[in-house]
């Protein structure tokens, strides 16, 4: 966002926080000290949030800052591991998303949870049919009619209820998902209900992002409250009351929106700069001059394009971008998991097309995926069997792969990696995140490409084993391999990277040197992304 | 079929694992014992040597769909394509046993077209499955209905292996005691696919494609080609069971696979191969294989009529899966 733009905004803050909204003293729903702690990491590390009736409130936060998990625990899609939740001053544990709708919670999720083949009175009274029957048989006509006043009552009268859900459009199918959360939480003959929108916009166009802003308010000003997640800061100091920040799993603050800027919220999300050690720096090298890969054009249909740049030997290549910017997807289709649409890509000079990883792999690329446990490893195979996934063709001595060389392999990474396992014959599911993170880079090491992709390198894994990575991460560049790296925060890709690339909404918004000695600010950066 | 979801729980894993591993085994002692004491003549040469001859074709069949179990899919056509290659031996070798100098020449002839009927078979399966993405479950049903009728259309009766023509199926009842050629040559078989699928580079990727295909493709093996390979192997072992088959009873019967595709299932099933992939051995599905010959060997022996023999055996390998089966895995889907 520009200079021009940002100033702009912040006119519209003081626009739209000028009328004072009516807003109740009681606390409508408070959590206290929560945290949530997934194997042995922790997404939550004690988060405070407190919402008030007629309140809308906004959720800020880099990715994985933990907006998220904290609200699929409200919503009971998944149990904290301790802390208390109150709803209207009593005590609120619901242990499904089911509980929550009769307590009058309700959400709108991220990934779209209508039943695409039934239409959309179904949809809208899914799990309430019992109210339509008359005698054994469900009176559609009479659930139909009831749908369209639902739909009505927030300002869609264009949909027909009788429509099938996989017919219509994703931003449609956002209203009709809003629609449906109203009325459950409706029905739960609650007071005040609770209103939680996980990113509804990045789906919605100008006019529908306007209607939901206006149904928004209309559900506060009935005395509701609305908890509102985007990673679109105009958005959030355009429609909310209060905002809270939150970073690596905790509550940074929060603060009135007739107060924030955008400048202080990045500030806030952003925090201090980690210390230098933490990532190496010392060890960063300078890449040296020879191109191992070029990308001209590249783009992938509706998700990025126009994506330029190269990669050299020892580079460490940063791409920064919140979940929707196309950034993963640009590690899909390099390590040849999806096929470019557009663009050509150059491997050492040599123009390449990949229609599978292990013609990617022949070439010396090879990713680290995203989600460890659906595409990084085997858990039903042993340590050493993973760590050999990606070379057993090398290890091979004529048709057969030595039993030797495998385990030889397995116990050289074990040690040289620290794996925290009973032996190379251990199956991987015993293994905790950060040593079977460790399995996959062993395997990645181990199978000779020089172009790594890694995405997501430190997801789930705890803080010391974060560091072991960032050191692995500088080995493998002073061997002369070269890495692209989405990291799991800014910070992060700031403090691995020689070079940033920034990206937002499938474009490329900014590129930044960062020698070791002169890393370009977490603001500059973030300011880019969002 | 199953989907798994990461979340596994480590609790019993002990017990359940050593049940898996001994199930079998124990089945077959039990079964050995309760067999030789309570029938006089169980142990005898004679039926010895019989059930071990007529395990090689099972054993054959069990083999190639163990690998195809342990990548995460299923072939039920297997059966079918056994009674195809079954009837089209014995069809050739009617046709054209006048036609060359020697009965030989027109056997192995046979055989080749047999063969080749299978490897096809298997390909055009492989494909189905793998480029139009078509799940195996569905298309190998598909496939078992074609060449079902496929055999039936070649002959609807039993054809018998011209008298001319004996000599080059007798090689079928060379024993070495009771240890026949044929069940010598399914255990080459299986133990060489134990080796291919243990210590080869696409051994190995089989395992890894059934533990987890994503992984699998984004570490950079060619899964596709693994799929395709053990689909046209499998195809070319149906074939060949048909073609011992047709050497044990001097005769084809275009039905004489349909009784095969649930004791295939079963054998592997038994010997610990996983239904759900990634986990299992060849060596287990021979211990499988024994099982399910013995319990078949038992109750023709004691004289269990063939109707009812089918419900004993449903409602056994119901209860053998029961046991075996890995629940472990929390939050599994079953379907």
């Amino acid at each position: 966002m520009s200079e021009l733009e940002r100033n702009e905004s912040q006119a519209a803050v003081i626009e739209t926080a000028e009328p004072a909204h009516h807003i109740g003293t009681e606390v409508l729903f408070s959590a206290k000290d929560i945290t949530k702690t997934f194997g042995g990491t922790k997404a939550l590390k004690g988060v405070e949030l407190e919402v008030h009736a007629g309140e809308i409130v906004g959720l800020v936060g880099e990715n994985g800052a933990g907006k998220s998990t904290l609200l699929k625990i409200i919503i009971g899609a998944q149990p904290q591991t301790s802390g208390t939740m109150m709803f209207h001053g009593k005590p609120y544990e619901p242990k499904t998303p089911m509980d929550a709708n009769k307590a009058g919670v309700g959400m709108v999720f991220q990934e779209q949870s209508l039943i695409v083949t039934l239409n959309v009175a179904q949809n809208i009274f899914f799990g309430h049919e019992k109210e339509f029957k008359s005698g054994p048989i469900i009176n559609w006509a009479k659930m139909n009619k009831e749908a369209a006043d639902v739909l009505a009552e927030v300002d869609i009268t264009d949909i027909l209820p009788t429509k099938k859900v996989s017919d219509l459009n994703f931003a449609t199918r956002q209203m009709v998902e809003i629609a449906k959360v109203i009325n459950v939480t409706k029905q739960s003959g609650a007071e005040h209900c609770l209103i939680l929108l996980d990113e509804p916009t990045s789906v919605l166009n100008e006019a529908e992002v306007q209607n939901l802003y206006k149904q928004m308010r209309k559900i506060a000003d009935r005395g509701h409250a609305v908890i509102f997640v985007s990673h679109h800061l105009d958005e959030i100091l355009h429609i909310t009351d209060r905002i809270y920040v939150y970073k690596d799993g905790s509550s940074v603050g929060s603060l009135d929106t007739k107060d924030a800027t955008e400048a202080k919220l990045y500030e806030m999300m952003v925090g201090h700069d980690t210390t230098t050690e933490y990532y190496h720096l010392d060890r960063q090298t300078r890449p040296k001059d020879d191109v191992l890969l070029e990308v001209k054009d590249l783009g992938l249909h509706g998700i990025f394009k126009h994506l330029n740049f190269q990669l050299h030997r020892g580079e460490v290549l940063g791409l920064c971008g919140v979940v929707g910017s196309g950034a993963e997807e640009v590690c899909e289709v390099i390590c040849g998991d999806e096929k470019p649409s557009f663009g050509e890509m150059y491997v050492r000079g040599e123009k390449v097309k990949f229609s599978a990883p292990h013609q990617a792999l022949a070439k010396g690329i090879l990713m680290i995926p995203k989600e460890r446990l659906f595409e990084g490893i085997v858990s039903t195979l042993s340590v050493e069997d993973n760590i050999a996934l990606s070379n057993a063709k090398q290890l091979a001595k004529g048709p057969f792969v030595s039993a030797a060389a495998v385990r030889q392999q397995a116990d050289r990474w074990i040690k040289d990696l620290r794996i925290k396992t009973s032996g190379a014959k251990e199956l991987l599911m015993q293994l905790s995140g950060g040593n079977q993170q460790k399995v996959v880079f062993s395997r990645a090491l181990a199978s000779g490409a020089d172009i790594l992709l890694l995405n997501h390198p430190t997801r789930g894994v705890d803080v010391g084993a974060k560091e072991e990575i960032y050191a692995l991460i500088r080995t493998m560049t002073d061997e002369g391999k070269a890495v692209i790296v989405l990291g799991d925060t800014t910070d992060e890709c700031i403090g691995l990277c020689s070079r940033l690339i920034v990206m937002k909404d499938g474009l490329v918004t900014g590129e930044f040197e960062a020698p070791a000695d002169h890393k370009p600010s977490q603001l500059d950066v973030v300011s880019l992304m969002m | 079929m199953t989907t798994k979801s990461p979340q596994t729980v480590k609790k019993s894993a002990g017990v359940r694992d050593n049940i898996m591993k001994y199930f079998s085994f124990s089945a077959i002692i039990i079964l050995v014992l309760a067999l030789s004491i309570t029938q006089e003549n169980w142990l005898g040469t004679t039926n010895l040597s019989n059930l071990l001859r007529d395990t090689a074709p099972l054993m054959i069949m069990s083999a190639g769909m163990t690998m195809v179990l342990l990548f995460g899919s299923i072939d039920l056509s297997m059966g079918a394509v056994c009674s195809v290659s079954n009837v089209t031996y014995v069809h050739f070798m009617l046709a054209y046993q006048d036609a060359f100098i020697s009965p030989w020449i027109a056997s192995i002839l046979g055989m080749l077209v047999s063969l080749a009927f299978g490897l096809g078979s298997g390909i055009a399966l492989g494909l189905i499955h793998v480029k139009l993405k078509v799940p195996s479950f569905i298309a190998s049903l598909g496939f078992m209905s074609l060449w079902q009728s496929v055999a039936l259309l070649i002959t609807q009766n039993p054809e018998s292996v011209p008298k001319a023509m004996w000599g080059t199926v007798a090689w079928y009842k060379i024993a070495f005691g009771v240890l026949g050629l044929p069940l010598v040559f399914a255990l080459l078989i299986i133990v060489l696919l134990h080796c291919i699928t243990r210590f080869t580079p696409s051994g190995r990727a089989i395992f890894a494609i059934g533990g987890n295909e994503r992984t699998a493709r984004v570490a950079g093996m060619s899964v596709d080609r693994t799929k395709l390979i053990v689909f046209a192997v499998n195809g070319l072992l149906a074939a060949l069971a048909g073609i011992f088959l047709a050497a044990n009873l001097r005769s084809s019967a275009p039905t004489i696979g349909d009784a095969f595709t649930l004791k295939i299932v079963a054998a592997c099933a038994l010997g610990g191969t996983s239904l759900a992939g990634g986990k299992g051995s060849e060596l287990g599905t021979i211990l499988g294989v024994f099982t399910v010959a013995i319990i078949e060997n038992g109750m023709n022996f004691i004289g269990v009529d063939a109707y009812s023999q089918n419900v004993v055996f449903g409602i056994f390998v119901l209860l053998a899966i029961a046991i075996t089966v890995d629940r472990r895995v929390r939050g599994q889907i079953v379907k």
